[in-house]
């Protein structure tokens, strides 16, 4: 009731009107400090020492694991950078493919053509698929001696039989490609519910000057379409710096670690070789590694939306 | 000595002039029993702990079902908190682990004979798997094991007519069953070994198929790890082994290159190869498909041993707080000893578990069953347990043996290469658990 009180009045009550909004955010606050700042300072106590929970002794270490992250001599340095470097490489090259497969799905259904709820439906269903299922489902496809990619290579073409799954590098294909397939739906809509907001006179004016096609994209629908695309972009940047389970189900990580993603291995570190403390400090590296990317993209975002204004 | 212990025992249990060391008679207790069996192996649990409650009327155990891996991750905290269940099944991958780390207590040698636990009922290798430093910790409940399926259709075909149980006899059984895609038997001229049509075993890529490397180096001799657990396995018998499985493929063309576990199963059910082998947990599946096939131990690939890779599931009792009463002690291993009877033992086969003892083996019930092909050397199967750093030795090794088999490395190289990382890892580890 006292948030409509107009500014003038008793100080008394400015008083009361300035507690509202922190009650409002009391709820918040608590499960933000019990579910996210302790476990983060928790976590960053635990990469601190050498920690196990049953241990007698949890000696202080200082930045030892931190240390060993940055020692070329010890495999958490070896896995851990080649796991950051996979997970980058995967990050450089599927986000342009999401985002441009996306874009053309989206103008292709967007159009009245026949079927185009169908289509829709065809292309944003997977999402619907967890992980694990996705996974098998490419895990078979590609498989060396039994995959349809590899039947068709041989039956249809005439072609060598290739083994995806033990090659390196070879390996990121099925990867990939069962990620396009598993997350295009929802770029697809984001980009279809945008190109619903672009006023239609804007493109009917652009025929009156003579505009074809690909003038009309690139000059009315693409800078149209910046804040939604700045959007998808952002997310699915995170989203593949997330890799997991693609790669754990279709590759396990393999051959030869080839494809094994940050996250992977500091689970392995964490849950198959117990050790809580180096896999702490590994996730607080990931993490700031993450953090440098999101504020270099809030800036560009900053700058986008200055430029728009 | 051990009977002043057991009076001791009894009488902190206060219990007084009793001589029935096999039941418990002390006050009524009930006790918390965490396991892992949560697939078509619950409800035989649930019928085999509701048959416990209902002869035990003074011990009332309530059992939790949950995943492996969240029990993994629970127990440390559990029993730093001092609020641990009084029986976890604990499986051979992490056994060693828990233990080293102080989350489960031993079973002193006057408990087991207390409670009537004799390790004698068990095949030995499979009790051992919970032995720690000299002390038992645990007591095995379930096993699973690799084995070697065989299409007794295929053999016939190409005039196998005895399951190989000897290198010489499988590497001939198997080239016997190669075939390439234009009718080419393997050393004819003009033999493809890149398109097979039928062949003679599966050797596969991921952690499975390292377990016949496994066997292969038990098998000469060979071990994971030497005596002060260090990774070992690219000893000159390990070695000897790999390759010669290696060479099944390189030299022989008698198993196909670069296949992986799906895609071999697929071929073993519809007929193209002779020799599968892989876990036993196959074996309903081809029940299923009224295959004509039979199952047998992993024929003898090294000059020492009969040996195979085994999986199993132990019940443990894990560290207590201080004044944890000891009469659910006595009740905890008065199940344990209950669970792990012969009758009980042989309900819980009905999970898909193998027996864990011979008198359950010999059981009328197995005749003529597939299964039953393996049980003469049920003895002769080993767990990847004994030492704390699991996953610091199991990952290299698994990923040594696909080097190796894909031919990306030499076997020597792939093995001292998986050798050497395991080992940068367990020097890391011990400290964490000293």
């Amino acid at each position: 009731m006292s948030l409509s009180v107009p500014r003038p009045a008793a100080p008394r009550a400015r008083g009361r009107q300035s507690l509202v909004p922190y009650l409002y955010l009391l709820p918040f606050m608590l499960l933000f400090l019990v579910f996210v700042v302790y476990p983060v300072g928790y976590g960053f106590f635990v990469s601190l020492h050498r920690w196990d929970l049953l241990a007698e002794t949890r000696p202080f270490v200082g930045l030892e694991y931190y240390r060993n992250l940055f020692d070329a001599s010890t495999p958490q340095s070896q896995f851990f950078w080649n796991a950051m470097k996979n997970t980058a490489f995967f990050t450089v090259v599927s986000v342009p493919l999401l985002v441009a497969t996306a874009l053309g799905l989206a103008l292709l259904l967007y159009r009245p053509i026949a079927g185009r709820a169908f289509f829709r439906a065809v292309f944003f269903l997977p999402g619907v698929l967890t992980v694990s299922v996705m996974g098998i489902l490419w895990r078979w496809m590609f498989d060396n001696q039994i995959g349809l990619v590899n039947a068709v290579r041989t039956d249809l073409l005439g072609l060598q039989p290739v083994p995806y799954l033990s090659s390196e590098g070879l390996a990121w294909i099925p990867v990939i490609v069962g990620t396009l397939w598993w997350t295009i739906g929802f770029n697809m809509t984001l980009y279809l519910a945008a190109l619903g907001n672009i006023s239609q006179s804007l493109y009917e004016a652009a025929e009156i000057d003579g505009a074809t096609a690909w003038p009309k994209f690139r000059f009315i629908t693409w800078p149209l379409l910046g804040p939604v695309t700045l959007f998808v972009f952002v997310t699915t940047v995170l989203a593949s710096f997330q890799l997991f389970g693609q790669t754990l189900v279709i590759t396990s990580g393999g051959p030869n670690r080839t494809t094994q993603s940050a996250i992977q291995y500091i689970t392995e570190e964490a849950f198959s070789n117990n050790q809580f403390s180096s896999a702490s400090a590994m996730a607080f590296m990931f993490g700031l590694a993450m953090l440098i990317f999101t504020f270099l993209q809030f800036r560009i975002m900053a700058r986008d939306a200055r430029g728009e204004s | 000595m051990k009977t002043a212990k057991l009076t001791v025992l009894l009488l902190a249990a206060g219990l007084v002039g009793t001589t029935a060391a096999q039941s418990y008679k002390g006050p009524k207790v009930a006790l918390t029993y965490l396991h892992g069996f949560t697939g078509a192996d619950r409800p035989v649990m649930e019928k085999l702990i509701a048959q416990f409650n209902a002869t035990h009327p003074n011990i009332q155990v309530k059992a939790q079902a949950q995943p492996w891996g969240t029990t993994w991750q629970q127990l440390p905290s559990l029993v730093a908190s001092g609020r641990a269940p009084d029986v976890v099944v604990i499986n051979e991958d992490q056994i060693t682990n828990f233990i080293a780390r102080g989350a489960v207590s031993p079973l002193t040698d006057a408990e087991l004979k207390a409670s009537g636990i004799s390790k004698a009922r068990f095949y030995g290798p499979l009790f051992k798997t919970a032995d720690y430093e000299g002390k038992s910790y645990g007591v095995p409940i379930s096993s699973v094991a690799y084995v070697m399926f065989y299409n007794k259709e295929l053999m016939k075909k190409a005039g196998v007519t005895k399951v190989p149980t000897t290198r010489a006899e499988f590497l001939a059984a198997a080239q016997a069953c190669t075939t390439d895609k234009s009718g080419k038997k393997a050393g004819q001229a003009g033999f493809d070994p890149k398109n097979l049509d039928t062949w003679g075993v599966s050797l596969y890529n991921n952690w499975v198929g390292a377990r016949m490397a496994y066997a292969a180096i038990l098998q000469n001799g060979g071990s994971l790890v030497d005596k002060q657990l260090n990774a070992n396995f690219n000893s000159p018998q390990a070695v000897e082994a790999v390759q010669f499985l290696v060479d099944l493929v390189q030299k022989h063309g008698v198993a196909r290159p670069n296949s992986t576990e799906e895609a071999e199963l697929a071929a073993f059910s519809q007929g193209k190869v002779c020799f599968f082998p892989s876990g036993q947990w196959y074996l309903d599946r081809f029940e299923q498909q009224k295959m004509d096939f039979g199952v047998a131990f992993v024929p003898r690939i090294g000059s020492k041993q009969d040996a195979a890779w085994g999986g199993s599931s132990h019940l443990t009792l894990p560290k207590q707080r201080a004044g944890y009463d000891a009469n659910k002690r006595l009740a905890a291993l008065e199940f344990v000893n209950w669970m792990t009877q012969p009758a009980q033992n042989l309900s819980w086969t009905e999970a898909g578990s193998l027996p864990v003892m011979p008198a359950v083996a010999r059981d009328k019930k197995f005749e003529g069953r597939p299964i039953s092909g393996v049980f003469a050397k049920l003895s002769g199967i080993y767990a990847t347990s004994g030492f704390p750093w699991g996953g610091q030795v199991l990952g290299p090794f698994d990923n040594a043996w696909a080097n190796a088999y894909s031919g990306k490395m030499s076997v020597k190289q792939a093995l001292d290469g998986g050798v050497s990382e395991a080992n940068k890892q367990i020097e890391q580890a011990r400290k964490t658990f000293q």
